[in-house]
C-alpha cells in the first residue's frame, strides 16, 4: 500500500462508502478498495460491496441504520390506517395511546413561549431525554428523516456532477462554524418568548413539516378535512431544506439545525461513544473524509474514545476505516470509569 | 435493453406522478362541484370569527403559546375514526399549524376525549365531557323545522348531552328547540340536522358573547309573536328557504 498516495485513497473511499456505484468506473474502484483492504483473496470478482454484510459477515451498520429509520417511518405510517401504534410526528407523539413523547427543543420552546411549567409536558419530554442520555446525538443519524433525504440529494448531486470528488471536497469544507447553531437556537428561543409562539417548531421545523406534509397529503387523498395551504407550506419548507443541502452539503445538520444542537448537548454525557482500539492505523484519513459532520477523529486515535459534540453516530467512520471497524468502534459504555477518564472532550 | 437502476427510478417516479395526478384531478373536480352546490350556512349574518379548538383547550393565548403543531391531536382523532380535527392553514398566519375543528357539518367532534389525554404539551387539558367549552351551537330559527310548524327532534337526539342542553318550547308552531348555554359545541347536532346545509351553526364562545343579546332577543321575539304574525313569518319567508334547501339534502348528507 505504500505506493498509493493518500489522495487516491480518499477518492476510492469516497466512492466505496458513499455508494456511488452508477458508473462502471466507480465499480472498478470499489473492487480495488475491497481487494486491497482484505488480506486474503477470498473475494471473487462478482462480489461488489453492495451486499448487506461486511467482510466479517455482520450486517453493515449503514444498513441497520436505514432499517431503523424505515421501521420508525412505518410505525408512524400505521396511524393513517387507523392502527393505534404511534400517533403524531417526531416533534410530539403518543405511543400505543399511552406514552406521550415530545422533542426536547420543542419542549423548551413551548416552555419559554408559554412561561408556564407543567408536569404534563415534563412527563412527555422525560422519556426522550432518557433515550438520548443513552444514545447521545444518535437521533440525527438514526431517526431524523432528513438524514435519509439528504443522502438521496447527495446521490443525485454526485450523478449530475462531472467529478465525484468535487462533491466530497465541498462536503467537508466547513466555512461555517458549528457553534453558530447554538446562537441560532438561542435566538429562536428568545423569539418564541417574545412572540409567545413556539416559533421554530411551529413554523419551520423540518420534523414538524415532514410529518405535516405526509398527514395533509394523506388527508387530501382521503377527502378528510384539511387545509391545502398547510401542505403547500410544509412542502415548500422541506423542498428549500433539500435545496440548501444541494448547494451547501450538510450545512443544516452541521451548523444550523437547533434540534440537532439540542441533542448534541447529550453527547458529552451519553453512554454511546466512539471507541478507538489498539491497532495499526495507516493514517489514511478515510474516517474524517467520510464524516458528514466534520468530526476530527485522527488527533484522538491514541485515546481510548471520543465524545465529539458534532458526532451523530452514523457509523460512517467505522465502515469507512480501511481496517473495516477494527480500530474505530461505536460502544455503549456502561459505567466504565476507567475508560471515561481518558476520553477527550 | 438493460434495465438499470436509473431506469427503474425514472419509471417509478413517472408511475408515482401519474397516480398522484390521476387521483388529484377527480379530487379537484369534486372540490369544484362542492363549491357550486354549497349552501350559504345557517345564520349567514353571523361571522364565525375565531377557531373552534379541540375539547379541553386552554384559553386562546395560552393555547397558542403551548401548541407546537406536532399533530398528535389530529392523528389521534384520525385513529379514533372521527377525523374532526384539521390544521389551520396560511389564511390565519398567527395560528398556522394549530388544530381546530374545521367542518362541523361533516366531521363533528364526537367528544371521545382522547386528544386532551394525549396532548404532549398540555395545550389541551383533560376535562370532563360536560365541562367542555369548545363553542356554542346556534339554531337558525328561520330554517329549523321545529320552529316552522314541524316536529323534528334530530338535533336533540344527536346531542351527547341531551336534556341538559335542549329546552323545548312546544306550541302550535312546532316543538321549537332551543340550545341553552350548557352547550359544549361539539357540533353533532349540526351534522345530524336533516336540513340541507344544516340549520345549526357552531360558533366560538367569544363570538357567542358578542352576538348573545341579538340572538336571545330574536328567540324571545319569535315566542311572543301573535299567531297571525307568526304565520306571516313562517309561510311568508321561511318555508320557501327550507324547501329550496330540501332539494339538495342528499348531496349534503352522503
Amino acid at each position: 500500500m505504500a505506493g498509493i498516495s493518500s489522495r487516491s485513497w480518499q477518492e476510492d473511499a469516497w466512492l466505496s462508502v458513499n455508494t456511488v456505484k452508477g458508473s462502471q468506473r466507480s465499480e472498478v474502484n470499489n473492487r480495488n478498495v475491497i481487494a486491497r483492504s482484505v488480506s486474503d483473496e477470498a473475494i471473487s470478482k462478482d462480489e461488489i460491496p453492495r451486499s448487506a454484510r461486511n467482510d466479517n459477515g455482520k450486517i453493515k451498520l449503514s444498513r441497520i441504520r436505514r432499517l431503523v429509520l424505515l421501521a420508525i417511518v412505518i410505525l408512524f405510517s400505521l396511524q393513517f390506517l387507523r392502527i393505534k401504534v404511534l400517533a403524531g410526528g417526531l416533534t410530539g407523539s403518543v405511543a400505543v395511546l399511552f406514552v406521550r413523547l415530545m422533542d426536547v427543543f420543542a419542549y423548551f420552546e413551548s416552555l419559554i413561549a408559554s412561561g408556564d411549567f407543567t408536569i404534563n409536558a415534563l412527563i412527555a419530554v422525560l422519556p426522550i431525554i432518557g433515550i438520548y442520555l443513552i444514545f447521545g446525538r444518535a437521533f440525527c443519524g438514526w431517526v431524523c428523516p432528513m438524514d435519509f433525504l439528504y443522502e438521496l440529494v447527495d446521490k443525485i448531486k454526485v450523478r449530475s456532477q462531472k467529478s465525484e470528488v468535487r462533491s466530497q471536497e465541498q462536503r467537508t469544507r466547513s466555512n461555517v462554524s458549528p457553534k453558530i447553531g447554538y446562537v441560532i437556537a438561542g435566538i429562536l428561543l428568545v423569539t418564541s418568548g417574545l412572540l409567545n409562539v413556539p416559533f421554530f417548531t411551529n413554523y419551520f421545523s423540518h420534523l414538524t413539516n415532514f410529518f405535516r406534509l405526509i398527514t395533509s397529503g394523506v388527508y387530501l387523498a382521503l377527502d378528510l378535512p384539511v387545509e391545502p395551504t398547510v401542505m403547500l407550506f410544509s412542502g415548500t419548507v422541506i423542498f428549500s431544506l433539500l435545496l440548501l443541502e444541494y448547494f451547501f452539503p450538510r450545512l443544516w445538520c452541521r451548523a444550523l439545525c437547533p434540534v440537532g444542537k439540542t441533542y448534541s448537548l447529550f453527547n458529552k454525557i451519553s453512554l454511546l461513544k466512539l471507541k478507538f482500539m489498539e491497532g495499526e492505523c495507516s493514517e489514511c484519513n478515510l474516517c474524517e473524509q467520510v464524516c458528514y459532520m466534520d468530526v476530527k477523529i485522527t488527533p484522538h486515535l491514541n485515546q481510548p474514545g471520543l465524545r465529539d459534540i458534532n458526532c451523530i453516530y452514523c457509523g460512517r467512520c467505522v465502515e469507512g476505516c480501511e481496517t473495516k471497524g477494527k480500530i474505530i468502534k461505536m460502544k455503549l459504555s456502561i459505567l466504565s470509569f476507567r475508560a471515561k477518564r481518558g476520553i477527550s472532550s | 435493453m438493460k434495465f438499470t437502476r436509473r431506469d427503474f427510478l425514472k419509471a417509478s417516479i413517472l408511475t408515482g406522478a401519474t397516480v398522484i395526478v390521476g387521483n388529484g384531478l377527480p379530487l379537484l373536480e369534486n372540490l369544484a362541484d362542492a363549491a357550486k352546490e354549497e349552501f350559504m350556512g345557517p345564520l349567514p349574518d353571523i361571522d364565525v370569527g375565531g377557531l373552534i379548538r379541540p375539547p379541553g383547550a386552554l384559553p386562546e393565548n395560552k393555547f397558542r403559546s403551548k401548541c407546537i403543531s406536532c399533530g398528535v391531536c389530529v392523528n389521534v382523532c384520525h385513529v379514533m375514526k372521527y377525523d374532526a380535527i384539521a390544521v389551520v392553514g396560511l389564511k390565519d398566519i398567527k395560528n398556522f399549524g394549530t388544530p381546530y375543528i374545521k367542518d362541523m357539518r361533516d366531521f363533528p367532534c364526537a367528544l371521545c376525549m382522547e386528544c386532551p389525554k394525549h396532548c404532549p404539551t398540555g395545550a389541551l387539558q383533560k376535562v370532563e365531557k360536560e365541562k367542555v367549552t369548545m363553542g356554542m351551537a346556534l339554531i337558525d330559527f328561520g330554517l329549523c323545522f321545529g320552529w316552522n310548524g314541524d316536529v323534528c327532534l334530530s338535533c336533540s337526539k344527536a346531542c351527547p348531552m341531551g336534556a341538559k342542553i335542549f329546552d323545548f318550547y312546544n306550541g302550535e308552531w312546532g316543538n321549537q328547540p332551543y340550545i341553552n348555554e350548557n352547550c359544549v359545541g361539539c357540533g353533532l347536532c349540526a351534522k345530524y340536522c336533516p336540513l340541507g346545509g344544516s340549520a345549526i351553526k357552531v360558533v366560538t364562545r367569544g363570538q357567542y358573547e358578542k352576538i348573545r343579546s341579538s340572538y336571545v332577543n330574536e328567540f324571545k321575539r319569535l315566542l311572543s309573536l301573535s299567531n297571525e304574525e307568526r304565520y306571516n313569518v313562517v309561510y311568508g319567508r321561511n318555508i320557501q328557504q327550507i324547501m329550496a334547501r330540501g332539494r339538495l339534502v342528499e348531496r349534503e348528507y352522503r
